[in-house]
């Protein structure tokens, strides 16, 4: 194996460790403040680490429908996440940049999306139905945002290569193109969607269908699918900051990854100020909110075909 | 119209079907008719002369007059007169004549003295079961005056489960309760769903009967009757207490003195505060903006501390006894009051103008759950409910009670008839409450706070009363009679009208909006049947079923 081939490793390993330490105080910020915001005192930081490690130590019931697509589906979904966290850059550039381009990276996130899918048939209640359903609808109009983002880099920088669509890509042409401006803002107002927090989070919305796919699990598993969800909120606001905030390296590792989570950090409090301020939407007036952003990006794809 | 107009007519229009008529003031009216001309004179009051229905009433008058007594209570609200059309049934089984066709808000109650007493309404367009559980036998009536309260018939199979009706074709069946995040308390909606659009529902209930009624009937005594009263309602329960001691007062003639009225009146407001508060907080919790749940929480928390000095308690205030109040106000808990009224006030202003503008909650609430004012009327809807579709009742103006008619409100209608303009409607009427309460805390005279009561009330007397709860009118109806308990007591809460009016409500639109569109009515079913046990120092859990609590509870142990 040469030593290139080791640091690629070592780097995507490294990025699997900050994101299962940084995701349970990342949540842990977001509920503080949350329960701030609604006049609260709310739990002290650490509590998701407890909570987490609670669930870890609980019988695990098995009680859906079919309980070996469950177990499936939770590792399939807790693996997905994970993997993408060695593709995302926290810090220095992408680390694995041999394993996969853009497109894998893109497959990936769809694959967590499935995972959930997943979970919810094999619960095989109505409400855990419903969720699927509800999942598969938001996956088919909300995932071709981030894919159509990914491309206008690509395009710009002319490669699919982690590396360099994910540092800054959709600025790449002449300064501040307006396809890369015009990506910004569609992203900034779907984010809250991609990390499925309030008002998006119609999928497993708890006084509707009582969490809809997650309804059958218990104890690890629950853990592991909860974890996720923290996951994807450091990632998805990592993967924010590459594209679009690349500014402020300044070469050295440890520092660089401080930096890098301190915008991600930002992105999460943005996301928590959001969901506290809003109710949840319904199903249909959500899709029709994102068939609108994804018109506003296909025509910013075709601007950047063209350059601008 | 006032009252002798309305037998006026009634004697025009029917003759010697009138048998006798009722004035015993105060805004009542007693009307016995014939009850083969029952039906028709209850449509000709309903739509001809324009009366809101109220409820119907079955009672086993068979003990004094040999027969059984059905009476359907209607309102003429502009008047301010509740008039019962009352009449004796002599044969057996006793059969009447359904009115539920002509007047579609009778549906559940012509059911529920069906089951209850068996008094069979002929012609009813939906005879099924509502009260008593499917696997109670044919032909025994716990209401009847030979049936004991604790009597359990022979061959009742407590987990027999729903016969249920066959759903719409094309339709698929979702379950929606017993048990739900957003339902507190037990009911069950089978919704009928095509795709994600609501095309109907059947609806079960009364899964925690709790037979108050009958208690009060045959165990309980007048003065008892207050404290199981306030118990019907975890929420608004000094609606119950206040409108039961009302009813026996109207029957008896007993008016209690003015400081106790307005001690009534100021407990009414305060509970009519903490339940819309609590109101907008759940809605809020439905749809998922929590912040404004959190807030209307921490808003209305102060006004169950005050309740608490008061009355001794957060929600159970223990108010009245016939023909008066048991405690008093003091001159400091009146100046602290006032100081907990004006945060309120202010906290709750600036909630209200944040709210009024919000797209996103709109969003949510704007064109869902609509009623027509025609749905109104045919459904019998009340309180916020028809408020909020333009249907300006109210009975704290319309039927005055307690010390109402000393002080000035105004009545909160909306346009909508969504629940959009529910939830202004009740935002709305926060402060009228506030503004009541600060007007009786001016003017309550000084005084006793109870009368002197004769050893015996007078037997045999009818007396109504109707309350405004926060969900809207409460009505009571009482008997009297021997033994210090009245020989029947019936009781009408606001949730029994205004869940008939769901299915109208949720048909045609989507499932997410369904939970808001249930929660907008501010429902109420009863409470829990069976618990769960932890023995802390083995740490050992024990779930009783209902059967070991229910011997339990006969037993004393727990």
């Amino acid at each position: 194996m040469s030593g290139k081939a080791i640091i690629e490793i070592l780097g995507g390993l490294a990025n699997v460790v900050i994101v299962l330490i940084v995701a349970p105080f990342f949540e842990g910020v977001l509920r503080k403040l949350t329960a701030r915001i609604q006049s609260r005192q709310g739990p002290p930081l650490w509590q998701p680490y407890y909570d987490l490690l609670k669930l870890l130590g609980k019988e695990d019931i098995e009680s859906g429908e079919s309980p070996p697509m469950q177990r499936f589906a939770v590792y399939l979904s807790f693996a997905a996440i994970m993997t993408v966290a060695c593709l995302v850059p926290f810090g220095s550039h992408a680390p694995a940049n041999s394993i996969g381009d853009v497109l894998v990276l893109i497959y990936l996130l769809t694959l967590c999306g499935i995972a959930t899918m997943l979970a919810g048939l094999a619960a095989g209640s109505t409400y855990s139905l419903i969720g699927m359903n509800r999942e598969m609808m938001s996956l088919i109009t909300l995932e071709p945002l981030l894919v159509v983002a990914m491309v206008i880099g690509a395009i710009h920088v002319h490669s699919f290569r982690l590396d360099q669509v994910l540092a800054g890509s959709v600025y790449a042409a002449a300064g501040f193109p307006w396809s890369g401006l015009i990506m910004l803002g569609v992203m900034l107002v779907s984010f809250q969607a991609f990390v499925q927090r309030v008002p998006f989070d119609i999928a497993e919305a708890e006084t509707e269908i009582m969490e809809g796919p997650l309804m059958e699990y218990s104890g690890p598993k629950l853990a592991l699918f909860k974890y996720v969800q923290m996951a994807k909120l450091v990632i998805y606001s990592a993967l924010f900051v590459a594209l679009f905030i690349p500014w402020g390296h300044t070469g050295l590792y440890p520092l660089d990854v401080l930096i890098h989570l301190a915008k991600c950090l930002v992105m999460v409090l943005g996301v928590t100020w959001v969901a506290a301020t809003h109710a949840r939407y319904r199903m249909d007036q959500a899709i029709r909110f994102y068939a609108l952003l994804l018109g506003i990006s296909v025509i910013a794809l075709g601007m950047a075909v063209y350059g601008y | 119209m006032p009252a002798h107009k309305i037998i006026e007519r009634l004697k025009d229009q029917f003759g010697v079907a009138i048998q006798r008529a009722d004035l015993p003031g105060n805004g009542r009216l007693f009307v016995f008719v014939d009850s083969a001309a029952l039906k028709s004179i209850c449509r000709f009051v309903f739509r001809d002369l324009d009366a809101r229905y109220v409820t119907s009433i079955g009672s086993d008058d068979r003990p004094y007059s040999d027969s059984f007594l059905v009476a359907h209570h209607f309102a003429f609200d502009r008047t301010g007169l509740l008039c019962s059309l009352l009449t004796h049934l002599t044969g057996n089984p006793p059969k009447v004549d359904s009115i539920s066709k002509e007047v579609p808000a009778a549906n559940w109650a012509e059911r529920e003295f069906r089951d209850l007493l068996g008094i069979e309404p002929v012609g009813h367009p939906y005879p099924k079961r509502l009260v008593l559980p499917d696997g109670w036998p044919e032909g025994k009536h716990p209401l009847r005056k030979d049936v004991a309260w604790n009597y359990v018939p022979e061959g009742y199979d407590e987990d027999r489960e729903f016969a249920f009706d066959e759903p719409p074709e094309g339709c698929m069946v979702i379950p929606f309760g017993p048990f739900h995040p957003t339902l507190d308390e037990p009911a069950h909606f089978r919704l009928y769903v095509e795709g994600e659009m609501v095309r109907g529902c059947e609806y079960r209930g009364f899964m925690a009967h709790r037979g108050i009624e009958k208690l009060g009937e045959s165990v309980l005594t007048y003065n008892e009757i207050p404290m199981a009263a306030e118990r019907i309602c975890g929420i608004c329960g000094c609606v119950h207490n206040v409108a039961y001691a009302q009813a026996v007062e109207q029957a008896a003639a007993i008016k209690p003195p003015p400081r106790a009225e307005y001690i009534r009146t100021i407990m009414l407001e305060l509970e009519r505060l903490h339940s819309h508060l609590l109101w907008v907080g759940l809605a809020c919790h439905i749809v998922g903006f929590d912040t404004l749940f959190m807030l209307s929480f921490r808003i209305r928390e102060p006004l169950m501390w005050m309740a608490e000095k008061i009355s001794g308690n957060r929600k159970t205030y223990a108010l009245c006894l016939i023909g008066g109040v048991r405690w008093d106000f003091t001159a400091e808990l009146k100046a602290e009051l006032q100081q907990v009224l004006l945060k309120v006030e202010q906290e709750w202003r600036a909630v209200v103008e944040a709210v009024a503008g919000d797209r996103n909650l709109q969003k949510r609430t704007l064109g869902i759950g609509v009623t027509s004012p025609e749905l109104v009327k045919n459904v019998g809807l009340i309180g916020p409910v028809a408020r909020a579709a333009g249907v300006d009742i109210d009975c704290r103006r319309d039927h005055p009670y307690a010390a109402y008619d000393r002080v000035e409100f105004k009545v909160i209608t909306g346009t909508g008839g969504d629940v959009w303009s529910r939830l202004l409607v009740r935002a709305q009427e926060v402060f009228e409450s506030i503004r009541i309460i600060r007007q009786c805390l001016e003017k309550m005279p000084e005084g006793p706070l109870q009368l002197q009561l004769p050893d015996e009330l007078p037997i045999g007397r009818m007396g109504m009363s109707s309350v405004e709860a926060p969900r809207g009118e409460a009505h009571h109806f009482v008997i009297t009679g021997e033994n210090n308990r009245p020989r029947r007591w019936r009781v009408r809460a606001p949730t029994y009208q205004n869940l008939q009016g769901i299915p109208a409500m949720i048909k045609d639109q989507q499932l997410a909006d369904m939970t808001i569109s249930l929660g907008s009515i501010d429902p109420c079913f009863s409470c829990t049947d069976r618990m769960e046990i932890v023995d802390i120092r083995s740490g050992k859990t024990t779930v009783y079923t209902q059967e070991e609590l229910r011997e339990m509870a006969r037993r004393k142990v727990l």
